[in-house]
């Protein structure tokens, strides 16, 4: 209630007013009982965009029809002694403009007891309200961004990120709209490419999803780790019809433009967009809709599209603004999940190049121990070589010329034996000059045909030729192809020699995708069964030195290969003597 | 017969590759170092030598080497036990190249046929 101790008639007492209000910077304004407007300052005329200069009094309707408080329903009240009183009332003035305001209204009394009418006093608190607004809507966002960063930080998985992106645009709880899009770009084929689509796909599904959401009463957060937790499948039509699909960048579409320009566009129709845009608008279903490009550190990665078309709500400016901002924060989180991806390929590819690597200084080490043992065995072999002349030159000799007497049977045995010991140190030296030449990727199946070659210009023409069946060439191995030679040609020699003609010997080969294998076996009657049991013994377990050695030699070449040999099938009617190699994965090729 | 210049540091082998020659109507000398082997062959008229290879500090190569730049028709067979030497291309001077062994016959033959030219 505000009172004057004094009668004033209503002339001087809006003179009174003038004379105290003003020029004060709170805007008042005064209506009689009678509901006509008797006062206004300056200030609150300029609030409600009212003209002072105008003629003729106001009603209160008048106002009312303005600022839109209440006064006129609640005039009588006011009068009776209740106050009005609203904070950060809205209205657009008469002037067009937008206002918020404080306003305090209570019954004015001239005399004591006599009310004369209502007094107001408004406030402009529109800088202030706009501010809190912003503060509010900054609030929201940076909110909605910290829960949807929380939540994507929880996950590496692009899916997973895209997917939480997405939910954050579509929340009731986010962004809210109605459905979101994610392209990303793909610049091997300089388009953009579907990824994930988060949203309803009709009207009806909408209606069951969002009530069955909103059933939920959760925070964004909570639904997000739901989400990331149960990882439901979402609404697989909506997503289908995006996943996949490509927007060439090189076209004259909305789409490049947005992101080659960097800017989030408000889409509202066909008619502000380029022809080339509709077919893409046409598969969306949507002719509104918000585009914001997905921006990382200048890297263009993507676009996100969203859009109200189930609902049909226009979408405003500060959405609009929201959804870039949004778009700007996801942008981190998508190129870490993508680095993440390239990383754990990298990692991939490394471990795979570390294995190959040391499977590589394996076979490398062993080579170099071969060349090693070679060097030192051609050393000892030519040292050899003289006293082995001059013994069995000797022996020889003595036979040849007459002057054995009685001793041409030792004599014999010691010219006999050296042979045997040139013919080990022929062996050796084949050996150890095989060990200088360097690794290559060999074919398996050449090779051995070589070596089978090499057999049969060895063997005598009495002997019972063996079969050759090469499998399928393109078994690469890798290795020192002499050594090999050598070691596959001592094989079958060793086979040849202890076999009787009685059996069969056939050679073959094959390989799986990791092993290039040749097979010595054998046919013929069934009681030649034993003769190659005793053969393949004999062979690996001879009791003749030159025999052991060789199989020695050739055994620790393939061994040293990475290979193995032996005998398989044991069990079956004729067991089969093998020799396999590891096949080449394409391991630096080191000398 | 032939006069045979036998060049090897092995003693036993100079012994038995002399017993041998002799035995099948050749004229034999023999020298243990490149000195004296380079003193023979321009002292003397010989028919062949046969030139071990690795004679301790004496290398045979370089030996054969001054040999042909003395008595460039002199013909050189070179017996090693090393069979690497082979593929060295200062062999190609000699006459042949026989690897040692118990088997003396493939030398005498190759004298044989040296000194019949």
């Amino acid at each position: 209630m505000i009172e004057t101790t004094s009668p004033v008639n209503t002339g001087s007492r809006a003179a009174l007013f003038e004379a105290h209000l003003g020029r004060s910077p709170l805007g008042f304004f005064y209506f009689n009982n009678r509901g006509q407007m008797e006062f206004i300052n300056r200030s609150g005329a300029e609030i409600i965009g009212w003209d002072k200069s105008a003629a003729g009094p106001a009603s209160l309707q008048d106002v009312e029809d303005i600022i839109h408080c209440g006064l006129t329903g609640r005039f009588g009240q006011i009068l009776g002694g209740e106050s009005l009183e609203l904070s950060e009332h809205q209205f657009v003035n008469r002037q067009g403009r937008f206002v918020a305001m404080n306003i305090y209204c209570n019954s004015f009394y001239a005399e004591a007891g006599v009310t004369a009418g209502i007094f107001a006093l408004i406030l402009d608190v529109t800088d202030s309200y706009r501010k809190k607004v912003r503060l509010e809507e900054t609030n929201y966002i940076l909110s909605v961004i910290s829960q949807v960063s929380e939540a994507v930080s929880s996950t590496a998985d692009i899916d997973d990120v895209l997917r939480v992106i997405l939910i954050g645009v579509t929340a009731q709880q986010g962004l809210g709209f109605n459905r979101a899009f994610l392209f990303l770009v793909n610049n091997a084929e300089n388009c953009l490419e579907g990824k994930m689509a988060v949203g309803p796909a009709s009207p009806e599904e909408a209606v069951e999803v969002w009530s069955r959401l909103a059933n939920k009463h959760k925070t964004l957060a909570e639904l997000l780790n739901e989400y990331l937790v149960s990882q439901e499948s979402g609404l697989p039509r909506l997503h289908h019809n995006i996943q996949g699909w490509k927007i060439p960048l090189n076209e004259n579409t909305i789409f490049a433009q947005a992101l080659h320009d960097g800017k989030v566009i408000n889409i509202r129709g066909r008619d502000n967009v380029t022809p080339e845009s509709w077919p893409a608008m046409d598969r969306l279903g949507a002719d509104y809709m918000v585009v914001a490009p997905v921006i990382s550190k200048g890297n263009r990665l993507g676009l996100i599209i969203a859009d109200n078309q189930i609902t049909g709500r226009r979408i405003a400016d500060s959405q609009v603004e929201l959804l870039q901002t949004f778009a700007n924060h996801s942008a981190v989180a998508v190129e870490r999940s993508q680095l993440y991806d390239k990383v754990l390929e990298r990692a991939e590819e490394l471990a795979e190049k570390n294995r190959q690597l040391a499977l590589s200084q394996e076979q490398i080490i062993r080579s170099e121990k071969m060349a090693v043992i070679g060097e030192l065995t051609s050393s000892i072999a030519h040292e050899l070589r003289n006293p082995l002349t001059v013994i069995g030159g000797f022996a020889n000799m003595m036979l040849t010329t007459g002057e054995a007497g009685g001793n041409s049977e030792y004599l014999n045995i010691i010219y006999a034996e050296t042979q045997r010991a040139e013919s080990v140190i022929h062996q050796v030296l084949d050996f150890s000059r095989a060990s200088r030449t360097p690794n290559c990727e060999i074919e398996f199946t050449q090779m051995t045909a070589k070596a089978f070659e090499h057999l049969l210009s060895k063997m005598r023409f009495s002997q019972r030729r063996p079969r050759f069946n090469p499998g399928p060439a393109g078994a690469m191995v890798w290795g020192n192809p002499d050594q090999l030679h050598h070691a596959l040609f001592q094989f079958m020699w060793l086979t040849v020699e202890e076999t009787t003609d009685e059996c069969q010997v056939e050679i073959t080969t094959a390989f799986d995708k990791d092993r290039a294998k040749m097979t010595i076996g054998f046919t013929g009657c069934d009681h030649t069964r034993t003769k190659v049991v005793k053969t393949l013994s004999q062979i690996f377990g001879s009791t003749t030195g030159t025999q052991k050695l060789s199989m020695l030699v050739a055994g620790e070449t393939v061994r040293c290969h990475g290979g193995n040999y032996g005998v398989e099938g044991v069990e079956a009617n004729f067991p089969s003597l093998y020799v396999e190699l590891p096949i080449y994965q394409g391991v630096n090729k080191n000398g | 017969m032939a006069k045979v210049l036998i060049v090897d540091d092995e003693a036993h082998l100079r012994l038995l590759y002399k017993k041998v020659l002799t035995k099948d109507g050749h004229q034999v000398l023999d020298a243990a170092t490149g000195e004296e082997a380079l003193r023979l062959v321009e002292q003397e008229t010989l028919d062949v030598v046969i030139l071990d290879i690795e004679m301790g500090d004496t290398d045979g190569l370089e030996l054969l080497k001054r040999f042909k730049a003395l008595k460039p028709k002199l013909p050189v067979i070179l017996n090693s036990a090393y069979s690497i030497y082979m593929a060295d291309f200062k062999t190609w001077m000699a006459e042949d190249y026989i690897v040692k062994s118990s088997d003396i016959q493939p030398l005498l033959k190759k004298i044989n046929e040296v000194v019949a030219i």
